[in-house]
Formats: C-alpha cells, structure tokens, sequence
C-alpha cells in the first residue's frame, strides 16, 4: 500500500515533468500510430501470399500484434524509464539519494520513472487486439481471459526482471545503456509468432531474451493454444526470474557501496 | 570496556579505527596501453580513510576539514550507510550505518553540496511531497515543517517554480529544506555552499546554526571554505591522506599549528632597520609586518615599545587558511 502510495506520488511528479514539454505527446502519437501503420501495411501484405503464419490466421496474427503494442507501452511506460534511470543514476552518484531513503531501493528505482504518453502504445494495442477478437468471432470465456491476464502479468514479470538483471551490469561496468536499446531491437522479433521462426531462434527468443513469454504467450492464452505445461512454466519462470533479479541487484548493491571487496 | 566514561552508545555518532580501502584500476594511455587494459588492468590499492577515531556527541556541530581526496566524502558516505567499512567501528543513534535498516535512515540526512536530488524540470514542491510519501511525513508535521523552512530559508514563491528556473544557491536552499524535511536528528552536510557566492554562503550558514538551536540536531558538516567551519563549528576534525591530524576547537587548531605571530607596527615617521627584531614581511607608509616565532612575541613586542617611536602595534594570529594549508604541507614531507 505505502510502495503504492509512492508510485502515485512519482507518478505525479513524472507528469507534471512532461507537461512542460507537450510537444512530446504529438511526437508520442505520430510515432506510435507510424508504428502501428508499419505492422499492419506489413502483415496485410504477407496475408496476400499466405492464410497462416506459423500456424496463426491473420486475426489471431493482429491479436498478437495488440499483445505486443501492449506490453511494448508497459515497458516503455514504466519499466525502461526506470532502469534508464538507474543507470544514468549509479553513474552519475544520484543513486545516493535513493539509498538514504527509507524505503526499499529497488521498488524507488523501479517506480521513479513514468513515460506517461507511453499510454497510448497501450490503448493503441488494446484496441487492436478487441478488434481482432471480434473479428475472430470467439467467444472469451472467464477461463480464457484469466489465462490472457495471468500470462500477461507472468510476462510483464519476466521482463521487468530481465530488465533488471541487465541494468544492474552498471554497478560492475557503469556504461550499459546500449544493452537496452539491444533489447528494444530484439522485442521487434515479438510482433510476430515465435513459431514462425526457426528452432534455434525461438529457443533464443523464449529463454535467452524472453520476448516470447511476453508475447506469444499471452496470445496464445487468448486464441486456445495455450496448453497447462506452458502456463505453469511461465508462471515458475516469472518467479523464478524475479528472485534471480533480486539478487543481482542485492549483489550489485554490495559491490556499489564496497562490500564485496 | 566498562572502564570507558561514555557508553558509545550515548553518542550520536562513534567512529572506532575506521578504514576504507577502494581497490582501483589504473588506466594508461594510449593505444597499446587501451588494448591492454582490456585485458588486463593493472590494481592498486587505495586507502581512502586509514583508521580514524572520533566521537561526536548529540547536538554538536563538528567541522572536517581538509583538502580533495582526503577522505572527507569518504567517511561521510559510510555514516550515512552508502558505503561498507573496509574496517573498524562505525554507530550513528545506535545503528550500523551500512545495515541501512529504515529506522536509521529515517533519523539522517545527506546534503551534497554537488549533487542534486531535486527534479530538474519540475517545482521543488513536488519532491518535497515525493518525501513526505516516502518518510511517510504525517500531513501536520509536513506542513509546519514546510512553514517553518520557507520562513528560515525565506523561500517564498521559489517553491513553486521548476527547480531549472533556479540560480544555484535557490536550488542549494531547496535542496537543503528537501532534504530536513523528516526532521532527522544527524544531518550530514558534504559541501554544502560549494560555488555560492558569499551572501548566500551566509545564509546558509546561519540556518544551519539556526536550525541546530531549534532542533537539538547533530551536524557534521564539510566544506573547502574556512568561512563556513569557523563560524559554525567551535569542534573541527583535520583529515588528510586518510588520517585524522586534528580533533578539537578551532583555537586550538591555531595554538597547535602556529610556531609564528604576525606584528604589525606603525612607526612616526621613520625608517628603521626591523630585520633584527624579527622577518620582515611586508613594509609600506612606515607600515611593517613582522613575523616572529610565537614564544618570542611578549619580548620582541616590549623591545620594540621601547626601542622605537611605535604609534600603532598590532598582534595578530596567521590566517586560518593559511594555518591549514601549512599542516598540510607539512605533511607532504
């Protein structure tokens, strides 16, 4: 509740911060409905050579797409901004501010930063993806869509804590932005379905860089695909990513203020 | 022990042979020396703070002086918790520092004079609610507490305005009230009028004694200008390559240091031959500055009432600045 309490507060100060600059929200929305145009002009055009992409009709295509303009908001909404920011911050010595506080430092540093027009890749993909369901004619039932939202939370997880272990590589290296932008170029493989990629590959995707756990995945839960081994598995991955990300970041802490040498 | 007349833990702070040791990588330049280091870099050993001891009792104000790279961040970082003793004993109010349980740090403060945890773009204000969530500040003490800071630190409207729009030393009040804002009982200061001019420099000093007075609170305080220790600390700590040279009142710093005393005369209308009286400094419309040996003073004072057509004799102590910056040097050798 009171971690709760903080990310309100951060949240208003986030939003007040971009309200001085207004421009940001037209850049914002012309980027992200370009974005949109360039998946959809892309996917129209495979559809005219083909009925399935790795087993996927075009609706159950565009659902995925919703899947992945979502979750893309999520992360660039609230879990990029912040690990950003901890970079940039053990760098340049601020950390020190969020270590005096009393209050566990990695929920602050999660929670610092908000991209607030982030939000429209959100609404951008939740209306792509209600659209697709109901063109695609099927009925959601409860079971279904606690699945969709279970596979999304278990999703958004693993990536905050993928996120997390790399952005605490700068407590031993200092200079790791670009493993970020790394990860935003590798997340472009996610709009499409992990099974139209080679064996080799979907493995990468699903267990070395998990974009497929927070794509794929959730749409599968939505389009019937979705067996009990792949959902228990990213529900055990999520936790267990989770607490491997904590103790990097304990670990990185330590060698921050000098105890591990 | 028990033999001790203070229980450590009576002090707001107690520091026992504490040391830091940072292990560094020395960077060569140049291309081949580039290619090298990324292989293999070459490790030596750092000792930031090299056993020092000190104690500090409630409510006191300590100055810790000394030049960059003494060791003075250094011994700050780990009371306030940021950083783990190589080695010895550290409390701050009771607590191991580097345990940082919340408690503890709900009962400091860190103000660094070079660093900012003010949000650029935005109004002060908002931080300082940003705080008050976080310190979880009851909305009554928040708001007496923000009364009473903007009329010490007079800050009016600056609250209100995005911290960019704010010289430097309305950014360092901010700064400083963000930061008391819980009321903490152990203040630490790291430079805290760095680049500010010389009134504000003042202002700030006198809210610093100010806020000691009302609030009981501990501060330790560093600063590269003398101005700031000798008006607020009668207590300084002189730390240098790590090791503390000095602990005591200021007075005694001078008393310790000074082998010499400053004469300055004035002599009716006359040139005299001073260079048997003492090192003549400086000589200027019958002005003269001599610089005796300090056991010296009383007698070269009296011989030169008697031996010449004196109007005007001063005594003067040397310059705190330049009293330290001796120390230091002296240290070199």
């Amino acid at each position: 509740m009171s971690y709760f309490r903080i990310f309100l507060a951060f949240l208003r100060v986030n939003i007040y911060g971009e309200t001085a600059y207004r421009i940001n929200f037209i850049i914002q929305l012309f980027q992200s409905l370009l974005n949109l145009g360039m998946t959809l002009g892309g996917l129209a055009i495979i559809f005219t050579y083909t009925n399935l992409l790795g087993g996927w009709q075009p609706n159950e295509v565009l659902a995925l797409v919703g899947v992945y303009f979502l979750i893309g908001g999520i992360i660039r909404l609230i879990i990029q901004p912040g690990m950003e920011q901890l970079i940039e911050s053990v760098r340049d010595g601020t950390l020190d501010f969020r270590l005096t506080k009393p209050a566990d430092a990695q929920a602050i540093v999660s929670l610092q930063r908000v991209e607030i027009w982030e939000i429209l890749e959100i609404i951008l993909g939740l209306g792509v993806l209600i659209y697709a369901l109901v063109k695609l004619g099927e009925i959601i039932g409860v079971l279904q869509a606690a699945e969709f939202v279970l596979m999304l939370t278990a999703g958004g997880v693993i990536i905050y804590s993928f996120f997390l272990i790399l952005s605490t590589l700068s407590f031993w290296f200092v200079r790791v932005e670009n493993i970020l932008v790394i990860f935003q170029s590798v997340y472009e493989a996610g709009r499409w379905p992990v099974s139209l990629y080679p064996g080799w590959l979907r493995y990468g995707l699903t267990f070395i860089i998990p974009v497929a756990f927070a794509t794929t995945i959730p749409a599968e839960a939505l389009t019937s695909r979705l067996n009990w081994q792949t959902l228990v598995g990213a529900i055990a991955l999520s936790i267990v990513l989770f607490i491997v990300s904590r103790i990097f970041w304990k670990t990185g802490l330590k060698r921050y203020s000098g105890a591990s040498a | 022990m028990s033999k001790e007349k203070h229980n450590p833990m009576a002090y707001a702070i107690h520091v026992r042979d504490l040391s830091k040791f940072y292990v560094v990588s020395q960077q060569e330049t140049g291309t081949k020396a580039a290619f090298q280091n990324l292989v293999h870099r070459r490790k030596t050993e750092v000792r930031a703070v090299d056993g020092i001891s000190f104690d500090i009792e409630p409510g006191e104000i300590v100055g810790f002086l000394g030049p960059n790279g003494a060791g003075k961040t250094t011994t700050l970082k780990m009371l306030s918790g940021l950083l783990h003793p190589t080695s010895g004993e550290l409390s701050v109010l009771g607590y191991v520092p580097s345990k940082r349980e919340a408690v503890f740090l709900r009962q400091i403060t860190l103000v660094m004079g070079q660093r900012n945890q003010l949000v650029w773009d935005i109004p002060a204000e908002l931080t300082f609610e940003l705080n008050q969530v976080i310190y979880r500040i009851p909305r009554d003490s928040y708001r007496s507490m923000v009364t009473e800071l903007t009329e010490l630190l007079d800050l009016g409207s600056l609250l209100k305005k995005p911290v960019r729009n704010l010289s430097l030393g309305e950014r360092m009040k901010c700064e400083i009230a963000a930061a008391l804002l819980h009321r903490p009982g152990v203040v630490f200061l790291d430079e805290p009028t760095i680049g500010l001019d010389v009134t504000m420099q003042q202002r700030i000093r006198t809210f610093i004694a100010e806020y000691n007075q009302r609030s009981g609170a501990t501060v330790l305080l560093t600063s590269h200008y003398m101005a700031d220790v000798a008006a607020l600390c009668k207590r300084v700590l002189v730390i240098h390559h790590g090791k503390l040279l000095f602990d005591g009142e200021l007075s005694g710093l001078l008393q310790q240091f000074t082998s010499h005393k400053t004469i300055i005369i004035q002599l009716d209308n006359c040139k005299a031959n001073l260079s048997n009286y003492g090192e003549v400094k400086s000589y200027e419309d019958g002005r003269y500055t001599l610089r005796v040996p300090k056991a010296e003073t009383a007698r070269v004072t009296e011989r030169l009432l008697a031996e010449l057509p004196v109007i005007d004799l001063l005594v003067e102590e040397p310059p705190i600045e330049e009293v330290i910056a001796r120390v230091f040097a002296q240290e070199e050798k």
